[in-house]
C-alpha cells in the first residue's frame, strides 16, 4: 500500500451473529432445546462493501443514523472486530477511545487505571509510568481526585481520563467514538487543540460524532454512513448538509436512490 | 490480531497491521501466541491491580490470604478431629490429606470461577482494545496461583503443630518425591487455566454459566478424592480417579505431601494428559469464538 496512507479500507464487510432472546441463559437455551426451539439469532450486516483510503495527516469525520455501522467500522479499523470479507490495513500505532472508561476498575485510583489503560493498549510498566504524570496533568482534575477511587468521579471527570490516556499515547492513528461530548467547554477546547497538534505531527485521527459542529471545525474529509453503507464521502460542510438535509426530509436525497 | 510485521520494531505493536477474514473462524495463530506472550505483563499486572483493588477496602488487607486457609484448617480440625471424637490412630493424618486436597483442589476451583467472569466483566477492556482475549483468563489464573502460594506455608505450619500435639501423625521427612511439587502444581495450574478458557467462552453465550458452574464445582470436590482417599477405590473403581480432569493431581498431590511418594505412572499420565487436553480444547473453544466476544458483551 502507499507509504502516504494510514488506512486502507478494501471491500469492507462485516456481519455477526446476535442473539435475540431476552434470556440469554443455558437454562433458557435447555428448555428451547427441550421443545425441538432453536436460540433466536439474527444476522446483522453492520457494514456493507466499504472501500476507502485515510492519509496520513487527515482527520476523517464519520457521521449517520444509529445503527449505520459506525462503531462497528471503528472497531474493525482497531482490529477489535475481524472483517468477515475484505480487507483492513492500518500503517501505524492505534490509540482508541471506542468505549468510554479505558480498563477502568472504579476501585483503583485514576493513576493506576492511566496505567492499567496503558498497558492493554500494549505499553510495557516503564513506557507507561514515564507518561503517567502527563496524563494526569492533561485530564486536570481538581484538587487530588486522580489519586482517588474512580468511583468517586464524576462522569465528567471519567470521561477527561479516559480522554486524556487515548490522546497522550502518542498514537499514529487516534479512533474517537462520541468521545468529545464528555468534558466540559473549557476542556473541549483543550482537546481540540491537542488534536490539531497530533494532526500537525502528520497522526491521522478518525472521529464518529452526533456534533456535527465538531466534525465540520475538526475534520477535514468527512463520510456519510447509512445503513452499512457509504453514501457520501467530501468535503465535511457538505457532507454534514446533505446528512442535516435527510435528517430533516427522512428521506434520501435522489441522487442516492440507485445505491 | 493479525499481523504483518515486516517493518516491526522489538517490544512494539508492529507498523503495519492487516485485519482480514479469519479462515475457519480462528486468528492466526502464531501472531496470537506472539502477541499473547509479548503482552504477558498487561495479564500479570492486571492481577496485581485486580488483587489490590480486591483488598483495598479491607481492614486486614492481604492478612486475609493466610488467615483464609488457616481458618479453613481449623474448621477442618473441628470437623475431623474434634466431632469425629475418640482417639486417632493417625493423629491429624486424615486432616493434612483433606487440606493439602482442598488447597489445591481451590486453586484450580478460583481460575476456572474467575476466569469464566473475566470475559464478561472485561467488557469496556474489550470493547476498546485489540489485544489476544486469552490474556483476561489467563490473568485471573496468575491471580489464583497468587491467592495459592501462601496456603502452603500454611500447610507445613499446621502440620508441624499437628505432629507437636500428635506425635502419631504420619510426617514424610525429606524426599526427592518433593520436587514433583511444582511439576503437579504446574499442571494443576493448566488444567484450570484451560478450563477457564472454556467457561469464559459459555458464559458469554449463557449469562447463567457462572451460577451453574458454582453448583458444579462444589459436587466436583465432593468427588475428588480429597474428602476421602484415593486408595478407597480398588480395580476399575479406580476410573472414578481418572476420569475427573483433577483425580490425578489430587491423588498425586495426596502421595508426595502424605507419603512422600513420587506419582505413579498412571498419575503422571493422567495429570499430563488432562492439562494437554484441557488446554487444546478449551483454547480452540475460546480462539475461535473469540471474535464474537466484541459484539455480544
Amino acid at each position: 500500500m502507499p507509504d502516504d496512507l494510514a488506512i486502507r479500507i478494501e471491500d469492507l464487510s462485516i456481519k455477526y451473529k446476535i442473539n435475540v432472546d431476552t434470556k440469554r441463559t443455558l437454562k433458557n437455551a435447555l428448555m428451547r432445546a427441550s421443545k425441538g426451539e432453536r436460540v433466536r439469532m439474527r444476522t446483522v450486516e453492520a457494514v456493507k462493501h466499504l472501500t476507502l483510503d485515510v492519509p496520513h495527516g487527515s482527520v476523517l469525520g464519520i457521521v449517520g443514523a444509529n445503527g449505520a455501522g459506525k462503531s462497528t467500522l471503528m472497531r474493525s479499523i482497531a482490529g477489535i472486530l475481524p472483517p468477515t470479507q475484505g480487507r483492513i490495513i492500518v500503517n501505524g500505532k492505534i490509540s482508541t477511545l471506542l468505549a468510554l472508561g479505558v480498563g477502568f476498575n472504579p476501585a483503583l485510583s485514576g493513576r493506576d487505571n492511566i496505567i492499567l489503560g496503558g498497558l492493554a493498549s500494549g505499553m510495557n510498566r516503564a513506557e507507561i509510568e514515564a507518561k503517567t504524570d502527563e496524563i494526569a496533568a492533561f485530564a486536570d482534575l481538581p484538587d487530588g481526585f486522580i489519586d482517588m477511587p474512580v468511583r468517586t468521579y464524576s462522569s465528567g471527570m471519567y470521561g477527561r481520563v479516559a480522554f486524556s490516556v487515548a490522546v497522550n499515547m502518542t498514537p499514529d492513528i487516534l479512533l474517537l467514538d462520541e468521545a468529545l461530548s464528555a468534558g466540559d467547554a473549557s476542556f473541549k477546547e483543550k482537546s481540540f487543540t491537542r488534536m490539531r497538534e497530533l494532526c500537525n505531527e502528520a497522526r491521522t485521527i478518525v472521529i464518529v460524532s452526533h456534533a456535527l459542529a465538531t466534525i465540520s471545525e475538526l475534520c477535514d474529509t468527512a463520510i456519510w454512513m447509512h445503513k452499512g453503507t457509504m453514501l457520501a464521502k467530501g468535503k465535511p460542510e457538505e457532507i454534514v448538509d446533505q446528512y442535516l438535509k435527510f435528517l430533516d426530509v427522512g428521506t434520501l436525497p435522489s441522487n442516492f436512490e440507485d445505491m | 490480531m493479525s499481523a504483518n510485521d515486516s517493518t516491526s520494531t522489538p517490544g512494539f505493536v508492529p507498523r503495519i497491521q492487516v485485519f482480514e477474514p479469519h479462515r475457519a473462524s480462528l486468528p492466526p495463530l502464531i501472531p496470537y501466541f506472539k502477541e499473547f506472550w509479548r503482552r504477558r505483563v498487561f495479564a500479570s499486572e492486571l492481577a496485581k491491580f485486580t488483587d489490590k483493588a480486591e483488598y483495598l477496602d479491607s481492614k486486614l488487607g492481604k492478612v486475609w490470604l493466610v488467615l483464609n486457609p488457616l481458618l479453613l484448617a481449623m474448621v477442618y480440625y473441628l470437623l475431623v478431629t474434634v466431632l469425629k471424637g475418640g482417639k486417632q490412630h493417625n493423629g491429624i493424618t486424615t486432616l493434612a490429606h483433606i487440606l493439602i486436597g482442598l488447597f489445591t483442589f481451590y486453586f484450580a476451583q478460583t481460575c476456572i470461577t474467575s476466569g469464566a467472569q473475566s470475559i464478561t466483566s472485561g467488557g469496556r477492556l474489550i470493547l476498546n482494545q485489540a489485544f489476544p482475549r486469552a490474556l483476561l483468563p489467563f490473568s485471573s489464573s496468575i491471580s489464583a496461583f497468587q491467592q495459592f502460594l501462601p496456603t502452603i506455608p500454611v500447610y507445613i505450619f499446621v502440620i508441624v503443630l499437628g505432629k507437636f500435639f500428635y506425635p502419631n501423625t504420619q510426617v514424610p521427612g525429606f524426599t526427592w518425591a518433593f520436587i514433583w511439587v511444582p511439576v503437579v502444581v504446574a499442571l494443576v495450574g493448566i488444567t484450570g487455566f484451560g478450563l477457564s478458557l472454556l467457561f469464559a467462552t459459555m458464559n458469554v453465550y449463557f449469562r447463567d454459566t457462572n451460577k451453574i458452574l458454582q453448583y458444579f464445582m462444589r459436587i466436583w470436590l465432593y468427588l475428588s478424592p480429597i474428602l476421602w482417599q484415593p486408595e478407597m477405590f480398588h480395580g476399575w473403581h479406580r476410573a472414578v480417579i481418572y476420569l475427573n480432569p483433577l483425580g490425578p493431581t489430587l491423588s498425586a498431590t495426596s502421595h508426595i505431601w502424605i507419603n512422600g511418594q513420587a506419582p505413579t505412572l498412571a498419575e503422571i499420565l493422567g495429570m499430563f494428559g488432562w492439562a494437554i487436553a484441557s488446554i487444546i480444547f478449551g483454547g480452540y473453544f475460546f480462539i475461535s469464538r473469540e471474535r464474537d466476544f466484541a459484539v455480544r458483551i
